[in-house]
């Protein structure tokens, strides 16, 4: 399986002196969740916005590709806040998270929400008022909204479950 | 208020959100950001004229306040379940102090903008970047609730 492949490098990480160091202080890693959430802020706050104003429901009064422009700089700014204080928080415990099931749900819909978000979310987004029919403007702010969310439920469900 | 805070935790409610409901309304707190703080920082951004440049801020606020009470609704609902299950915890931890406090501090920024600044935007309101008064009070809330999260985060993390 995929996750076979990568595992010597989840263990050359894990295993490297900065994984050791970066899981050594619960303060260090209570930072790099603030840090986490800060971004998630920012992703799931700018995804909302811009959600809204596809499904018809909010921010009516904005003009989707400008809502979209708009957001978009904050909103990647908090995506790769996430990313890299994820991919830190990941370092420091590499090995009891890379078996978890909520960790692999939540990096599986992450490919997923990637390639979504620079794909069928980027071009409905961009694209000039009235191009697409009404109803896949619906369809990829559902998208956007179950994807995204589906990532931050299965990352609380690691520390739970 | 210790004790008072003993009986909350040990009341039914208390017990039943520490030993059951805890990750469920946990995780609503933790992604109710999205609607609450996530909502507030494009109107504090617009307050920067670091966004949305082409809608005046009456306009951005129309489009934002629905979502942003009801987020906030959201927030002190589970916040206050959550508050049930650790109460004698929270009531002598820093860090959740340190939260109610900047979670005052930042509505008293808000009521302080619309009683003063906000008066006047009638004339400043269309303009791409706000007076510097109005930026302040953006910058002061970004700050604010970007603390709140962390105050939060680390209580959590203390537990």
């Amino acid at each position: 399986m995929a996750w076979e492949i990568v595992r010597p490098v989840v263990d050359l990480l894990g295993g490297s002196a900065f994984g050791q160091w970066i899981g050594q202080s619960t303060e260090r890693i209570a930072w790099l969740f603030v840090m986490h959430l800060a971004g998630l802020t920012l992703l799931l706050g700018g995804t909302v916005v811009v959600s809204l104003r596809l499904l018809g429901i909010g921010l009516r009064s904005q003009s989707l590709p400008q809502l979209a422009q708009d957001v978009a700089p904050w909103r990647t700014s908090g995506l790769l806040l996430s990313l890299i204080s994820g991919a830190l928080i990941f370092t420091g415990g590499a090995a009891s998270y890379y078996d978890g099931a909520w960790f692999r749900h939540k990096m599986t819909l992450l490919f997923v929400a990637l390639i979504f978000n620079f794909t069928l979310f980027r071009l409905v987004t961009q694209a000039d008022e009235g191009r697409f029919s009404p109803w896949l403007n619906r369809v990829t702010g559902g998208l956007a909204l179950l994807l995204w969310f589906g990532v931050g439920v299965s990352g609380r469900a690691i520390a739970f479950f | 208020m210790l004790e008072w805070c003993r009986a909350l935790e040990e009341s039914q409610v208390g017990t039943m959100v520490r030993e059951t409901a805890f990750p469920y309304i946990e995780g609503t707190h933790v992604l109710g950001l999205s609607l609450s703080v996530g909502t507030v920082i494009w109107f504090d951004l617009r307050l920067l004229g670091a966004t949305m440049r082409t809608r005046s801020v009456s306009e951005v606020f129309r489009d934002l306040k629905g979502w942003m009470f009801a987020g906030f609704a959201i927030m002190f609902l589970t916040g206050a379940l959550l508050f049930t299950a650790h109460a004698t915890e929270a009531y002598e931890s820093a860090y959740f102090r340190a939260k109610l406090a900047l979670i005052v501090a930042a509505g008293a920024n808000m009521a302080i903008y619309h009683l003063t600044i906000d008066r006047r935007q009638a004339e400043w309101g269309p303009a791409p970047v706000p007076p510097l008064a109005a930026r302040v009070a953006g910058l002061i809330s970004l700050t604010l609730w970007g603390s709140v999260i962390a105050a939060g985060r680390l209580f959590a993390y203390s537990l």
